[in-house]
């Protein structure tokens, strides 16, 4: 007897005390004009953009004494599990900066609030259809959703050290004309002379270069039927790795060794002159802006052209939680936040490309300097990334794409084996997400 | 706990009968009760919860609805390549690292049993890599592994063994014995420390006696030392065995399971199938599979090890 009232006794001191954790935390929510407070979780990492994020952030809360925004700082390798668990906890930033590619699989399972029809006017005509697209998902019964804002984009562009351009007589092409894939392989082999190569192809993460790039040949690796996704991989999504891989063993015009390299780690041997072009995002630039050495002369040059100059995009984006207390608030900080000032300032902290058309037209967005004019030009191309729609994509990417491109770029498999590796191993993948 | 409360109960009942008995017993089962509560709530209930996990299609979401599916994750499990590969990768580091550990401490505690200058110092020294957290230490290595600024490179390449840097954690082939290798690292001190109690507990007389006889060092080592210390070595090798099996954070640091998997052991390929891919049920499964797997092995270890001695 006495042992089952000692039971009893702990069991509710328990739950007293789940209970008063609970209560706690929605202690805050409530009426109108209360001041109220928000978790903004930011991914920012460069020096600068990290700081043109809280000079936002900052201004904000002096011109809200109402609606108090706190700056979390969190980190792109881990965001996905941080997320996933205070996404099961109940417990979320209410305004959390992530990737579109991240936010097809946490829409779908509902954490994110459906956007649209929430946000002002002019910020939704700031931003083109073809970015909004990069945001727009099911969400898992049947319906569509804009699950996030989007407001900076990447495109891959080259870098070249211009005085080897020069000296191998090659004029630099502008964004309205520019080089063909058959153009470039051609200067690539121009450029390979000696110690030093045409061409570095850093491929340590091959997999969203590759299909994004992909779509210049009008290559999209999946097909959708109905609901169903399903892997592809024909003469189109072959173009590019076949192109790559040439040049990599055939004409000898890259090196080898940078294969096994991440985007930045080609950048001392690029320096020191051993590879005159380097096919890399336009983040790049900044630090080659910031590391290369006195007197170093480069260029950036547009993006390449195959059947077209398309190229998958994906979007860096605001979300909401559903779990917010706040919605609204949250959405009145995002409109904010992203507003087209802004919007400039954190394009330039990231050296991205902004989505916003007014940001886009900041004369600091299409100067000549740093080849701004060209990164901001490359804009045009972006489609929004087919992959983008594909549940398990993630999963698809990092058990069985990953490793097959990384096997057939270092030349142990063959272009025929690993297409069968992406479509049959990949198809078993999916199948899961289908049910 | 419950070797004191038999030893407790039995004369009593044996005297007054059963009533006692029982009465004794319920205030004995009160006084556990404080200690009891905190392990049921946070140990025996995650881990039922966990049983139950396995058996449902949980996955993460807010619109996900939870069903019970018998034994059919098992059998996905049967036949998942990744899951066998992952699996298959496990046993590698397990078994070499428990192996190769116990050998290294087995030498080391030798060394540190003699009566040597320092020894005080050294046995401390030895016992560095325990004070460190495994994240610290994956960090650690990830630095000497650099292929660019770490000092293995420099080293070996300033020694003329090697001729280029080597990105010992990204190449597919050399990944898995570099993270051993850090594994062993890691684990010595306690094997060491436990090795060398044992060690002093071998009476001197046997050693004496041997040396009498004529025995050469490599002989009473052989036949004095390694049976004596037997108990010792079937403990401490089947605990290291189980805890390099469910080794997690330091790999985690080091390469996250890379390069394509060749590094992903079975704890990590569970917490990317909950938390990257969100398969809860699925990852409980593999939970579930892992214990069954490591009280086989133990018991098969541990039994003809016990067989051998009686």
């Amino acid at each position: 007897m006495r042992t089952r009232t000692a039971l009893v006794a702990a069991a509710t001191a328990i739950a007293a005390l789940t209970a008063g954790c609970s209560s706690g935390d929605g202690g805050d929510g409530g009426k109108a004009g209360e001041p109220v407070s928000l978790k903004f979780l930011s991914l920012a990492w460069q020096k600068e953009s990290v700081a043109a994020n809280k000079e936002i952030v900052d201004e904000w809360n002096k011109a809200n004494p109402d609606i108090k925004v706190e700056y979390i700082q969190g980190s792109w390798d881990n965001v996905n599990d941080q997320l996933v668990t205070s996404f099961e906890a109940g417990d979320p930033p209410d305004v959390i900066h992530d990737d579109s590619p991240a936010l097809a699989g946490f829409a779908s399972r509902g954490y994110l609030l459906d956007l649209s029809g929430k946000l002002p006017a002019d910020l939704k005509s700031d931003i083109p259809q073809a970015a909004w697209d990069t945001v727009t998902f099911g969400d898992g019964k049947g319906g569509q959703g804009v699950y996030g804002v989007p407001f900076l984009q990447e495109s891959q562009v080259i870098i070249a050290n211009r005085k080897l351009l020069d000296k191998a007589g090659v004029p630099v092409p502008t964004p309205e004309d520019p080089w063909t894939w058959d153009e470039f392989e051609e200067i690539s082999k121009k450029l390979t002379k000696g110690d030093t190569f045409g061409v570095a192809w850093p491929l340590k993460t091959p997999v969203n270069k590759v299909l994004n790039l992909a779509l210049n040949f009008g290559g999209t690796f999946f097909q959708t039927d109905g609901t169903k996704a399903t892997v592809k991989v024909g003469p189109e999504e072959r173009e590019v790795m076949q192109r790559v891989h040439d040049q990599l063993y055939k004409d000898k015009t890259a090196d080898p060794s940078a294969l096994g390299m991440g985007t930045a780690d080609p950048l001392p041997g690029f320096y020191a002159g051993k590879y005159a072009m380097l096919p890399a995002s336009v983040y790049l630039r900044q630090q080659v802006v910031e590391q290369a050495p006195p007197g170093f002369e480069w260029v950036t040059i547009p993006p390449l052209k195959g059947t077209s100059a398309d190229q998958g995009a994906a979007s860096q984006t605001l979300s909401v939680a559903a779990d917010s207390k706040h919605p609204d608030q949250a959405t009145k900080f995002i409109s904010f936040f992203l507003n087209s000032t802004n919007q400039a300032k954190l394009a330039k902290g990231d050296w991205l490309l902004p989505t916003s058309v007014k940001a886009a037209s900041d004369p600091s967005m299409t100067t000549e300097e740093n080849g701004w004019n060209v990164a901001t030009a490359s804009a045009k191309n972006l489609v929004v990334a087919p992959y983008l729609k594909v549940n398990g994509f993630d999963e698809w990417k990092s058990k069985v794409a990953t490793p097959a491109l990384q096997q057939y770029f270092a030349n142990k498999i063959t272009l025929d084996e690993a297409a069968k590796t992406l479509v049959d191993e990949g198809n078993k993948v999916l199948e899961r997400y289908n049910k | 706990m419950t070797l004191t409360a038999e030893r407790t109960r039995e004369p009593a009942a044996d005297r007054r009968g059963r009533p006692k008995k029982s009465r004794q017993g319920r205030e004995t089962l009160l006084l556990m009760l404080p200690a009891l509560i905190p392990v049921l709530i946070f140990s025996v209930g995650p881990l039922l919860y966990g049983i139950y996990l396995a058996f449902t299609d949980a996955r993460s979401g807010r619109n996900s609805v939870t069903s019970f599916v018998g034994l059919s994750n098992f059998g996905d499990l049967l036949t998942d390549g990744d899951f066998w590969a992952s699996f298959r990768i496990g046993l590698i580091w397990a078994v070499s690292v428990t192996v190769l550990q116990f050998v290294a401490a087995l030498g080391l505690a030798l060394l540190l049993n003699e009566n040597l200058r320092f020894r005080a110092f050294t046995r401390v020294l030895a016992m560095v890599p325990w004070a460190m957290p495994p994240v610290v230490i994956g960090l650690m290595w990830r630095l000497v592994y650099h292929p660019n600024a770490g000092i293995l490179n420099s080293t070996l390449q300033g020694a003329g063994l090697l001729d280029h840097n080597v990105d010992w954690l990204n190449d597919f082939s050399i990944a898995l014995p570099a993270v051993i290798v850090v594994g062993i690292w890691t684990g010595m001190p306690q094997t060491t420390v436990v090795l060398l109690a044992g060690l002093q507990g071998v009476p001197r007389e046997l050693h004496e006696a041997g040396h009498v006889d004529g025995a050469t060092t490599w002989r009473r080592f052989w036949s004095i030392t390694l049976p004596q210390l037997r108990p010792v070595i079937v403990t401490i090798t089947s605990l290291d065995f189980v805890w390099n099996i469910n080794q997690f954070g330091l790999v985690y640091v080091l390469t996250q399971g890379g390069p394509g998997g060749q590094t992903r052991l079975p704890m990590l390929f569970a917490y990317e199938e909950a938390f990257r891919y969100g398969f809860f049920g699925y990852a409980a499964t593999l939970g579930v599979a892992i214990v069954i797997v490591v009280l086989a092995v133990l018991g098969l270890y541990i039994g003809r090890q016990m067989r051998e001695v009686s």
